[in-house]
Formats: C-alpha cells, sequence, structure tokens
C-alpha cells in the first residue's frame, strides 16, 4: 500500500498494491479479486531473490470507486494534535514525548 | 479486475497533512539490517500463515484496548491475538482507530484473506495453511513493548507450526 514506509521498516520481501486503507486485498465480496491479489502477492514473494525486493502489483483502484474509507471517528492522535497544534513535528519525525509505556 | 502495468501511487488515498506524515516516516533510516530467509522448498510445498496490523481479534476473545490509545495517542494495545484458520466474517471484530473497519466486518478477507488462501490450497499453489493467524494493532510510534512483549510469542508458534511463508498484510 505505502511501499516506501514497508521499505524503510526493512521488510524482506514487498509486494505493493495501490489500494485504499481498510481493502487491502479488495473489495467485500470480490473473492475473484482478492484471490487474484494474493496469488501475485505470494508469487512475487517467491521469485524475488534478495532481500529487499518491491513488486508493484498490476491491480488497479478506478478513480471513480467512491466509498467511505475514513474511520467512524478521528482517532486520537488527529483530535490530540489539533488541541496540540506544537507536537505536530514531533509526530511528523516520529519522536514521540517520552512515558512510562 | 482492471490490470495494468504500473508503480504503486503510496499517496494516492493520502489528504494533505497525511501524505506529509507518511513522506517524513518513509524517508527514515531502517532501524536494523533486512533480515533475510531464502525460500527453502516451492511455493506450492509451503505452509503459509498471515499476520494482519488491523487489530483484528475473536469475539469469543479479550478485544484489543482503544483506551490505552485513547489515553496516550502515541501509543497501542501492544497485544496480539492469534485468529484460527477457521476464522470467518462473522467470528471477528476488527478494532483498528485509524481505519473504516466496516469492509473488514463484511468480510473478513478484504483484509485477512483466510478463505482465499484456503482456496489457493485447494488449487495447489500453495502446500498448506498453518493452523494459525495472527493480528496485531499496527499503529504505534512507540513499537518497543509489541517487539518485546508480542513478536516473540508469534514467531515462537510459527516456528512451532512450521510456517514457512508469512503474509504480512498492511491496512
Amino acid at each position: 500500500m505505502i511501499p516506501e514506509l514497508t521499505a524503510s521498516a526493512g521488510a524482506p520481501r514487498i509486494a505493493a498494491i495501490e489500494h485504499p486503507f481498510g481493502v487491502t486485498l479488495g473489495r467485500p465480496g470480490d473473492a475473484a479479486g482478492q484471490r487474484a491479489v494474493l496469488r501475485a502477492a505470494l508469487r512475487a514473494m517467491e521469485a524475488m531473490e534478495a532481500p529487499g525486493g518491491v513488486v508493484h502489483l498490476p491491480f488497479e483502484w478506478p478513480s471513480t470507486e467512491r466509498l467511505n474509507f475514513a474511520p467512524p471517528v478521528a482517532p486520537p492522535i488527529a483530535r490530540y494534535l489539533v488541541r496540540h497544534p506544537w507536537a505536530l513535528p514531533r509526530f511528523v519525525n516520529r519522536r514521540p514525548p517520552t512515558s512510562g509505556s | 479486475m482492471i490490470l495494468v502495468a504500473k508503480t504503486v501511487d503510496s499517496y494516492r488515498f493520502l489528504d494533505g497533512i497525511g501524505r506529509r506524515v507518511i513522506k517524513s516516516w518513509a524517508g527514515l533510516p531502517a532501524q536494523m539490517p533486512i533480515p533475510w530467509t531464502p525460500l527453502a522448498r516451492p511455493l506450492s510445498k509451503c505452509t503459509v500463515s498471515l499476520v494482519s496490523s488491523a487489530a483484528i481479534a475473536l469475539k469469543t476473545d479479550h478485544p484489543f484496548d482503544p483506551e490505552i490509545e485513547r489515553c496516550d495517542p502515541w501509543f497501542a494495545d501492544p497485544s496480539y491475538r492469534v485468529l484460527p484458520r477457521t476464522a470467518r466474517t462473522g467470528d471477528i471484530q476488527v478494532c483498528h482507530l485509524h481505519i473504516n473497519p466496516g469492509f473488514a466486518e463484511q468480510d473478513l478477507n478484504s483484509i485477512l484473506p483466510v478463505e482465499r488462501l484456503d482456496e489457493l490450497r485447494e488449487q495447489g499453489e500453495i502446500g498448506a495453511v498453518a493452523p494459525s493467524h495472527y493480528s496485531y494493532m499496527g499503529y504505534t510510534l512507540r513499537p518497543e513493548r509489541l517487539l518485546r512483549e508480542s513478536v516473540p510469542g508469534m514467531v515462537r508458534q510459527l516456528r512451532e507450526e512450521h510456517v514457512d511463508v508469512v503474509v504480512l498484510v498492511p491496512v
């Protein structure tokens, strides 16, 4: 979905797909489409012979598809950053405040 | 199904601030070398398991705790759940606060293709489906407890079940 982000985490083999969040394999009920994506990802995995390989899967998500991919409620970090905008640089640079967690 | 020769646009489904954040995160250096295990046998002989970052739990199991993230928005529940290979849409709940869970609640296979994997086994494309799949909460800016407390348990069970291939499915 975001191969650059996955690559930065050091995933050994990446099959990239341009699908919206929450429907990684495809639309609910589209068994043929989901199976095709999974098959392609597994075959890509089998073909990669060196760490860090990225295969871009050839599936297109139609721009005319209008589905609501947003969470029902804004996630806590989004609401926190609205209240504490000075914390945005920490979030952008992935430097959370230290805590006991 | 539309197939094209393409380069995935990672940022297509992100808005302005989301793009800025993800581009920044993608540019950060990796914390460790890329792990690598060559495939020991053809895919058609491999046992495959699925791991989802969507915080999926069986309805009969303890759900992931959203209050952890509500109390500290930089962190989330670091636990994981085991999902039997027989788990189906009606058996699960999705506890991820950053996605619309409705699609998976209509069809689990949209994010965890349990039935699709079974079908590939029936077609001989993989050797076997592992007895267990796994899920954890993918959003956290403090992954230390997830790595320390949850990953070893998943790895141990994957080894016990002789899994050859893990498909990590993001949401």
